[in-house]
């Protein structure tokens, strides 16, 4: 079985003619946490419009552009953002928190990203995926289940999805996604 | 493996994604230190362990995150209704009835 | 070419010649053989011996659920499968294939004795005979038996191969791909669904590939279903061969498992050699036909012997005859067919026995034209030949009287006791089944699952009407799905249809006490057997089954349930729907362990979980040891050092300078929000409120039941803000519990919880040193005794890397906890260890900790505390805060057991002769008292200590806190070793070292 080297360098971890994985540059991720009243405010602050049904994500304008903001549960978001634009995060905040309590953490290094490209993309994430993958439309995203480990998939285009799960289970799950790799190329 | 739907995430999920949390219904008191021995004795351990519809919590855990309720029957594995959690208890009578 | 061989029948490719080797011997078959029709092609019947009296045995049938062929199949090292039947195993250059159970060999088998004293043996033998003396038991018996019963060898050497496995959704999952699962694909995917069709066998067909003469819609049948394939296929249906449906669970949860390179002769390297499919149907079609039953007569399994439905497979499908002269014994039209068949390929037919006393006219015509002499109203009463059948003795039945026998010669029989729909799948999930009184069998009856059973495994008989089912219930299952659904229709012309008698053991002029005829082929169990058992009090077939084992075999039952429920029915004078089925149960076939790991084995196991640091402890030699899901490091040894050195020279660096340890994997929580405060009040022990920012407090989590469930130290970011820390194996249970109370019991506080395990990697600096280590790589902060003081924290920069650094200690030295983002965290440690050197800084493991801290005092909760210990018990009571109005927990701590004394309590022990005491030892107060002692406790930590000078060691005892300086005794294997009970704190009582 696969031994994934540990130091998670973006770029390209295996490439097959069906589908290849790639380790993708951290990004700033902040998780937020707050109540469904809160997140008009919210979304003033962030200048994003906040999705309020589980699994959608919404992108900001502009120079926000690069802010991208899942719902992963009823109260629970996750931004990704450039490093640049936390400061300006942080403030817009804690300029709301009075009125509108919430809870915003930075997670950026708790998670490792990968991408999984290429024709067989859809097929070698049911390795270990027990939910129906069409299930999650294009465009969105779910926190979910992988081999026993909470990962969250985004579903990016029909033969391309991303992958983030906690560090410390990556090699596991890479090593898994490498072999399952190789296994389809070999059908 | 059984499906289960997340009243929360209004999707119906392989059992993988949910935690078991035990007999549904059983709300820790305003203040237990009114409570008696028994009464205390009876809050922490005794359940009705039922064969049939039984009312009990699961956790979306690998998904929204939510504890909710459900109404499972312990003979068959199926689910007559999900509800999220402060919701109240559904009327079991009319669950059996619709399960018809 | 053989004379068994009919030159270009079947589907084998007559062209193609596939060498294989069989106990030592090449065989040549042809591709498309299994072993089994390989074989039977150079006229060998003979493929095993039985399990218990060794019995010489041939194949029986043509599929899985052969009980007789089982063989042992290898290709190299590792790659060595026992147990696997003869009938699906697919030949190919190379393959090796040995016969078992027997020895020297199977022609000639010592065993074989054991039949000779078959009247030694009969059902419950074991039971009876092996119950004394105890000590044989493990001795004697249980390996004598193991090696003289049994099947095939277990390998010896670990499977290097692969295995595989997916998950798959589909709408219409039809399992079978005889008519009625092709039927049944086609109206399905018609209909618009996706459908996904599988079959065990090499290719799909079913029934279709044993019967070439039918003509289906104008076609040939070969050429109908060639084409039809096809088109499924151009529809989209996903069909899936060499894959059984092995497990059949709620909702429409279905277990396949794809057999993907057993049949090559050189397999890819990165193919698996199985694949476990978990599939997922919105609705599924069980098209899985029906398996004939044998006849039960004496001498019903000697080799030559083969079911009359698997003879015909023989010869149509593999162009093999199964013998030169055939008697036909039957209670079912369908094996007319077979001996017509054979007759016109050149296989004489001796008779055509059958046990009705009535037979359909045509079948009689084209018998009499055939030239065969047909005895209706016959039953088998014996059969002779020992390595392979050479006669079958059948006499007239006359009402209830078995008439005068003959001996017909023979080299082979086949016979037909009907056939029993195939329902395990379907009874899986618990759906019920109803009993058919004229077909002496169980039908499908009601299920909860979204199910259709279509074909033969309702009880239809015939292509035609299996065909039309099939097609029926596909749309069937389609309509339930939404979509609108028209089932095709089908003509069939020569479709042999049939029905039969259910017959329970035959009628026979013979001592029912000395006639062996078989039920259960694979475990040896015949009716004789069946009936001692009812006879010796069993009711239930469940019991009837487990005291026999009929049914329990590889085979789970295939052929033997419903002639065993017929003849216990019988036996306890009961109809046998009151008496019922066993329970079948998964997996359908034997199924490999390596296909249900799937890629869990070796380092994929499990999930281990690796901290930032981890590549580094790797390349400086760090012996690991598993924590809950993690690897930690346990020791760092130096060239030659065993663990007790290794640990002992770290915790003296620790102490005497500085140590340096990878604490990443405590659960981190960061609990945020106006009622923060108030959370953390209510979820732990302590009090918090007055908890400035910046400080830190040891933090005690209870259950509700007031034991013990997690500790650790919590640190006040600001005023909303908590850096709450955990153990390392609680740390998600402590997070799904605060999480619990917070969404259920507490919706309305304002307070959030994230859990920043892995967002920090975490590396604790201990040691007199730690401060003059530490001190040059901080910016922004005062690291003095006075301005950061123990327990407190701050945000700073550590190495010029964002840092949270704690000022705490799990030492009892001056320690430091610094907190960067996990990315940093080997480059932190790095800078540290560099810098370090100058103060001959140590790297030390978890084994190192425990000592230093148990030489503290300090508790590890789930090793000192095992789930029943409260905070009294373990002596930390002063983390409860006394004045709060309620906590978690709090309430138990007043329960009448909970108040009560002689609780076990937790206390330090030192031994008198100064030896080391083993953790998990039992303590007794009288080491003198009568076995079995009164155990008052066990040691829970246990350690050689520098510090101390000797070994430590805690223990829960029973009232241990009012025991301090009495004796007590742990009795060990060899001696009984006396130990003083002392207070937990065994070095630096005072703290001074914490406060340097």
């Amino acid at each position: 079985m696969t031994v994934i080297p540990f130091d998670f360098r973006p770029g390209t971890l295996v490439e097959s003619a069906g589908v290849s994985i790639r380790i993708l540059m951290p990004k700033t991720r902040l998780s937020l946490r707050a109540r469904t009243a809160a997140v008009p405010a919210i979304s003033r602050a962030l200048g994003v419009a906040v999705p309020e049904k589980i699994g959608q994500r919404a992108s900001g304008e502009g120079a926000n552009a690069e802010t991208e903001i899942l719902c992963l549960g009823p109260d629970e978001w996750v931004l990704l953002t450039d490093v640049e634009q936390v400061g300006t995060i942080t403030a817009a905040m804690d300029a709301i928190y009075k009125e509108h309590p919430h809870s915003l953490v930075d997670v950026s290094d708790r998670e490792i990203t990968v991408e999984i490209f290429g024709d067989k993309a859809t097929d070698l994430l049911t390795l270990g995926w027990p939910r129906n993958p069409l299930s999650v439309p294009i465009g969105e995203a779910r926190r979910t289940v992988f081999d026993g480990a909470s990962v969250v998939i985004w579903h990016d285009s029909e033969t391309s999805w991303r992958l983030n799960g906690w560090r410390s289970f990556m090699p596991h799950l890479l090593g898994l996604l490498v072999t399952g790799c190789r296994e389809l190329s070999a059908e | 493996m059984l499906l289960i739907t997340c009243p929360y995430c209004q999707e119906t999920l392989p059992e993988a994604e949910f935690t078991y949390a035990g007999e549904a219904h059983i709300a820790r008191p305003a203040d237990p230190s009114s409570y008696s021995d028994e009464a205390w004795r009876d809050f922490l351990f005794v359940r009705s362990n039922v064969k049939g519809a039984h009312f009990e919590r699961w956790r979306h855990f690998h998904g929204c995150g939510r504890f909710f309720n459900a109404v499972r029957d312990t003979v068959t594995d199926r689910f007559l209704t999900v509800y999220k959690a402060g919701e109240p208890k559904p009327d079991l009578a009319k669950l059996l009835e619709d399960a018809e | 070419m053989s004379q068994y061989r009919v030159q270009g029948k079947g589907r084998v490719s007559h062209g193609k010649p596939v060498s294989f080797s069989f106990d030592g011997k090449t065989v040549t078959g042809l591709g498309g053989d299994t072993v089994a029709s390989a074989l039977l092609a150079q006229g060998t019947h003979l493929m095993g011996r039985s399990f218990k009296y060794h019995r010489p045995r041939g194949v029986v049938t043509a599929g899985s659920e052969e009980p007789n062929a089982l063989i042992g199949t290898s290709r190299g090292p590792g790659r060595f499968e026992p147990n696997t039947r003869a009938t699906m195993a697919e030949i190919w250059p190379g393959l090796t294939a040995t016969s078992q159970n027997r020895w020297p060999s199977l022609e000639f088998d010592i065993g074989a004795v054991n039949d000779r004293m078959h009247k030694l043996f009969p059902a419950g033998f074991y039971y009876k005979t092996f119950m004394w003396p105890k000590s044989f038991w493990d001795k004697v018996y249980e390996p004598v038996i193991r090696s003289a019963a049994g099947l095939g060898v277990s390998p010896s050497v670990e499977d290097p191969d692969h295995y595989a496995s997916r998950y798959l959704h589909t709408d219409v999952l039809i399992v079978g791909g005889g008519p009625a699962g092709l039927a049944a694909a086609r109206s399905a995917a018609e209909a618009g669904a996706k459908v996904t069709l599988v079959d065990e066998n090499t290719e799909a067909g079913g029934s279709l590939l044993s019967e070439p003469g039918v003509e289906i819609n104008g076609q040939p049948a070969w050429s109908w279903l060639e084409s039809e394939l096809a088109s499924l296929t151009a529809l989209g249906v996903t069909v899936m061969t060499r894959t059984t449906a092995i497990g059949y669970y709620h909702q429409n949860m279905v277990g396949l498992c794809q057999r993907v390179t057993d049949h090559l002769a050189a397999p890819q390297d990165d193919q698996p050699r199985e694949r476990l499919w978990r599939v997922r149907a919105e609705h599924v079609v069980l098209a899985q036909g029906a398996l004939e039953k044998p006849l039960v007569f004496d001498g019903n399994d000697r080799p030559g012997i083969v079911l009359a439905g698997s003879a015909l497979t023989y010869l149509n499908r593999y162009g093999v005859r199964v013998g030169n002269a055939a008697v036909v014994v039957t209670s079912h039209d369908s094996a007319w067919f077979t001996a017509f068949d054979l007759a016109a390929v050149g296989t004489t037919i001796n008779a055509i026995v059958d046990t009705r006393e009535a037979v359909r006219e045509d079948l009689l015509a084209q018998a009499a034209a055939l030239g065969i002499e047909v005895l209706t109203g016959h039953t088998v009463t014996g059969t002779s030949g020992r390595l392979r059948v050479n006669s079958i003795r059948v006499n007239p039945i006359t009402g209830s009287t078995v008439g005068q026998g003959r001996d017909i010669a023979c080299d082979c029989v086949l016979m037909s006791g009907g056939w029993t729909p195939t329902l395990h799948l379907f009874s899986h999930t618990k759906s019920k089944l109803a009993w058919d009184a004229e077909g002496k069998t169980f039908l499908p009856a009601e299920t909860l699952e979204d199910c259709q059973i279509a074909g033969a495994g309702r009880g239809l008989w015939g292509i035609e009407a299996a065909l039309v089912d099939g097609a029926e219930m596909g749309a069937k299952a389609a309509s339930a799905l939404g979509k609108a659904a028209a089932s095709a229709t089908y003509s069939v012309a020569s479709d042999r249809t049939g029905t039969g008698e259910a017959q329970k053991e035959l009628p026979t002029d013979k001592d029912l006490t000395s006639t062996r005829a078989f039920v259960d082929f694979q475990n040896d169990v015949t009716a004789k057997d069946l009936r001692l058992a009812v006879r010796e009090g069993m009711r239930s077939i469940e019991h009837v089954k487990r005291y026999t084992t009929n049914g329990m075999a590889t085979d789970q039952g295939k052929m033997s349930n419903i002639n065993g429920l017929n003849i216990a029915a019988d036996a306890l004078g009961k109809p046998a729907p009151e008496v019922g089925l066993t329970t079948f149960r998964p997996p359908y076939t034997p199924t490999t362990f390596g296909a249900l790991c799937g890629y869990h084995k070796g380092a994929h196991f499990d999930v281990t979980r690796k901290t930032p640091i981890d590549p580094w402890a790797e390349e400086n030699g760090a012996v690991f040891e598993p924590v809950a899901q993690w690897r930690r490091a346990r020791y760092f040894p130096n060239t030659g050092e065993d663990m007790d050195t290794a640990v002992m020279r770290e915790c003296i660096a620790t102490r005497a300078s500085v140590g340096m340890f990878d604490a990443s994997t405590l659960g981190k929580i960061e609990v945020v929000g106006p009622d923060a405060v108030e959370f953390m009040n209510r979820m732990y022990t302590n009090p918090w409120t007055k908890l400035a920012p910046g400080k830190c407090r040891y933090g005690l989590l209870l259950g509700e039941d007031g034991f013990i469930r997690d500790d650790g130290v919590i640190g006040r970011l600001s005023d909303d803000r908590f850096h709450v820390t955990t153990t390392t194996g609680g740390a998600a249970r402590v997070m799904d519990m605060m999480e619990d109370y917070l969404q259920t019991e507490w919706p309305d506080l304002n307070v959030w919880l994230t859990s920043t395990t892995e967002q920090w990697a975490t590396i604790a600096l201990n040691g007199p040193n730690a401060r003059k280590l530490l001190e040059p790589f901080v910016e922004g902060l005062d690291l003095s005794a006075e301005a950061f003081p123990h327990m407190s924290n701050a945000i700073c920069t550590v190495a010029g890397f964002p840092a949270r650094l704690f000022r705490v200690s799990f030492t009892g030295e001056l320690g430091f906890e610094i907190n960067v983002p996990a990315r940093h965290g080997q480059a932190l440690w790095e800078k540290l260890w560099d810098a370090g050197q100058q103060y001959d800084i140590c790297a030390y493991g978890t084994e190192t900790m425990h000592v230093l801290r148990a030489e503290k005092g300090y508790i590890i909760v789930g090793q000192d505390t095992d789930g029943t210990v409260t905070p009294h018990d373990a002596g930390i009571s002063w983390a409860i805060g006394k004045k709060k109005p309620d906590f978690v927990g709090k309430r138990s701590l007043e329960r009448p057991d909970i108040v009560a004394p002689g609780r076990k309590q937790l206390v330090g022990l030192l031994t008198q002769d100064g030896s080391k005491l083993e953790e998990g030892a039992q303590i007794v107060l009288d080491p003198n008292q009568p076995i079995p002692m009164k155990m008052v406790g066990h040691v829970t930590s246990s350690y050689e200590s520098d510090a101390v000078g000797k070994p430590i060691a805690f223990a829960v005892i029973e009232g241990g806190f009012d025991k301090i300086g009495e004796t007590v005794h742990i009795p060990m294997p060899d001696r009984t070793i006396a130990a003083t009970i002392t207070g937990t704190v065994f070095y630096d009582p005072a703290g001074d070292r914490l406060k340097m």
